[in-house]
């Protein structure tokens, strides 16, 4: 397991340098949105969880993940082509004008379910995948990554109630708690607090961890193909929006930027060093 | 009983849902999703297909995801609820899911225009047709009688892409034979050489009772019923080649609406024939008027009365 998580470090590590080497050369794209959910998207793909085939993205067997928070985009899309969905290359295209994709989520980009970038939807089209999978007794499970600013749209909620009454224990919601949305924190902007017993109340299982431990993603993800629960589950995920770099962490409006110049430099360098320090 | 002596008794959301019952019961990956909307046939829904059904409660927004989750993974959807709400309320989701992503979820929507008439304008559907028709992939099917609602089923059924059923509330008498083709997106009901009223839904049945009016008045209006949107618009210009005058009739804001579009079609193949379009005129506000749909109706010019005296005015211009 230490072997593992090692590699699995590494990963992120060059998960974290692929998506700000992607956002600088554009010049656009949520770094720091994408860099608080890396060690969650690094596990789900690269700790053995989700089931998938790059060579057929549409397998009927697999597992669907969703990213309803559409703008962490880069970090998808470069575990997408890492894992061979599509070419690398397609990455150096980002946001230009003969590229595929840009900041937000497309649906036709193989490996990507849906089309996320308007927040609140991708939660309810994975409630919906889950609840097919039902009623065509299919066993795969419906991942889909919430922000936590995200929380704020009514539909979440709409979706929560849903979910457990439809008891849809196929479904896992992990939300990537960064504690900010654009302009600033959200307890400061509106608070989403008590936010574990909002979900509770509304029939959630609830886990809260370090979303940036393997260990703990690991540990709240266990047994979960074999849940005896007819609960959904969410996994409240505590993270650092721009986890990472020092300078872009937890800063309000590091939101929407890639960083340039200097910035790029300092970012990049201390990705670099990032796991030698530890 | 024929099915047309039938289908004369039912409302019109009777008339689509007991053939979404029927097809449903051949083809269990039909879904009903109901945010909160009944009906007589959708309780034999509920009782004999109960694992087909949902309650997604008064939370529209939620019903466009599940539906478009629900057809992600190969379902037919059939989303139900009072035409403004599933339409207005959820718009973005609309634009998302179904149009961008071009997923085959049928909105049904019932209560067209003053449908609801004492409700007010919180229950009115009449700005659905313009802020729907503009979306890509997205196909409207405005009914007129019940014969072409349950027609608007199978077709829903066969569609690639998303679209919306709008059902008026009331009993409108059937004007259809059985077994019509719809797949045209238009009919022409009574023939022209010189004027043709142009109407949709519930309005097409006032523009045939005006034309018979306007008999009495030495003028012979020919009528054109529109029943899909983006409208047909090769065969709109094949039906009025020639004519002198067009007026076109909606129980729904102009802006945007029928009227609109046939305007858009018009102008865009340079046939400059004179256009009369009669519909919700906006200066005059949103409806806090009661009284019954007629009364309503007569406040907006679209009564029999008003709208033979607007025509003939037109006509003799």
């Amino acid at each position: 397991m230490t072997r593992k998580i090692e590699q699995l470090k590494q990963k992120a590590k060059y998960l974290r340098q692929q998506v700000l080497e992607m956002c600088v050369r554009a010049g656009t794209g949520h770094v720091t949105s994408s860099f608080s959910c890396v060690e969650i998207l690094t596990t789900l793909y690269y700790g053995g969880i989700l089931r998938f085939n790059p060579k057929d993205p549409k397998w009927k067997e697999r597992d669907r993940f969703i990213l309803s928070k559409g703008h962490a985009s880069p970090i998808l899309y470069v575990i997408l082509a890492d894992l061979g969905f599509f070419p690398k290359k397609y990455l150096e295209k980002f946001n230009q004008a003969d590229g595929k994709f840009s900041v937000h989520l497309q649906h036709d980009v193989p490996g990507v379910e849906i089309t996320s970038g308007s927040l609140g939807h991708g939660f309810g089209v994975a409630a919906g995948m889950a609840l097919a999978a039902k009623l065509n007794r299919e066993l795969y499970t419906v991942f889909v990554l919430l922000g936590d600013g995200e929380c704020y749209e009514g539909s979440i909620w709409e979706t929560a109630m849903f979910a457990s009454h439809n008891r849809l224990n196929n479904l896992i919601a992990i939300v990537d708690r960064n504690y900010l949305s654009v302009i600033d924190f959200t307890e400061n902007a509106l608070a989403l607090e008590p936010f574990e017993e909002k979900w509770k109340s509304f029939g959630w299982r609830t886990i809260s961890i370090d979303g940036h431990s393997f260990e703990e993603i690991f540990g709240a993800l266990k047994g979960f193909r074999s849940r005896r629960s007819t609960q959904p589950l969410v996994i409240i995920a505590n993270t650092v929006k721009g986890k990472g770099v020092e300078f872009m962490s937890d800063v309000p409006l590091w939101h929407s930027l890639a960083p340039q110049g200097q910035d790029a430099f300092e970012a990049q360098k201390e990705l670099e060093n990032e796991n030698d320090a530890e | 009983m024929t099915l047309n002596n039938t289908l004369q008794k039912m409302t019109m959301r009777d008339a689509f849902l007991s053939r979404v019952y029927e097809l449903a019961k051949e083809n269990p990956d039909i879904i009903v999703l109901s945010a909160d909307m009944g009906a007589p046939a959708l309780d034999k829904f509920r009782k004999h297909l109960a694992s087909q059904f949902f309650s997604t409660g008064i939370a529209e927004q939620n019903t466009i995801l599940i539906g478009a989750g629900l057809a992600l993974e190969g379902k037919k959807v059939f989303a139900l609820a009072i035409a403004p709400f599933i339409t207005l309320r959820c718009y973005e989701q609309i634009r998302i899911e179904l149009a961008a992503m071009n997923l085959p979820v049928t909105i049904v929507g019932v209560g067209a225009g003053f449908g609801y008439d004492d409700s007010g304008p919180t229950h009115h559907a009449v700005e659905d047709l313009s802020v729907l028709r503009i979306l890509p992939n997205f196909t409207i099917h405005n009914a007129t009688d019940n014969v072409m609602a349950r027609a608007f089923v199978d077709l829903s059924c066969k569609m690639p892409g998303p679209n919306y059923v709008r059902l008026d509330r009331k009993i409108l008498p059937i004007i259809y034979q059985e077994e019509t083709d719809f797949s045209q997106g238009l009919s022409v009901l009574k023939e022209s050489q010189d004027i043709y009223l142009i109407a949709t839904g519930n309005m097409v049945h006032r523009a045939l009772e005006v034309a018979e009016v306007l008999k009495n008045h030495s003028l012979k209006v020919g009528v054109i019923d529109i029943y899909t949107f983006p409208i047909n618009e090769k065969l709109l210009l094949e039906k009025i080649d020639g004519v002198k005058k067009v007026i076109t009739i909606e129980e729904h804001t102009l802006p945007g609406g029928l009227g609109s579009a046939v305007a858009e079609i018009l102008m865009d193949n340079n046939k400059f024939i004179p256009l009369k379009r009669i519909g919700l005129n906006l200066s005059k506000g949103y409806c806090y008027k009661y009284g019954g749909r007629e009364n309503i109706q007569s406040l907006y010019g679209l009564d029999k009365k008003s709208l033979a005296k607007t025509i003939l005015e037109f006509a003799k211009k």
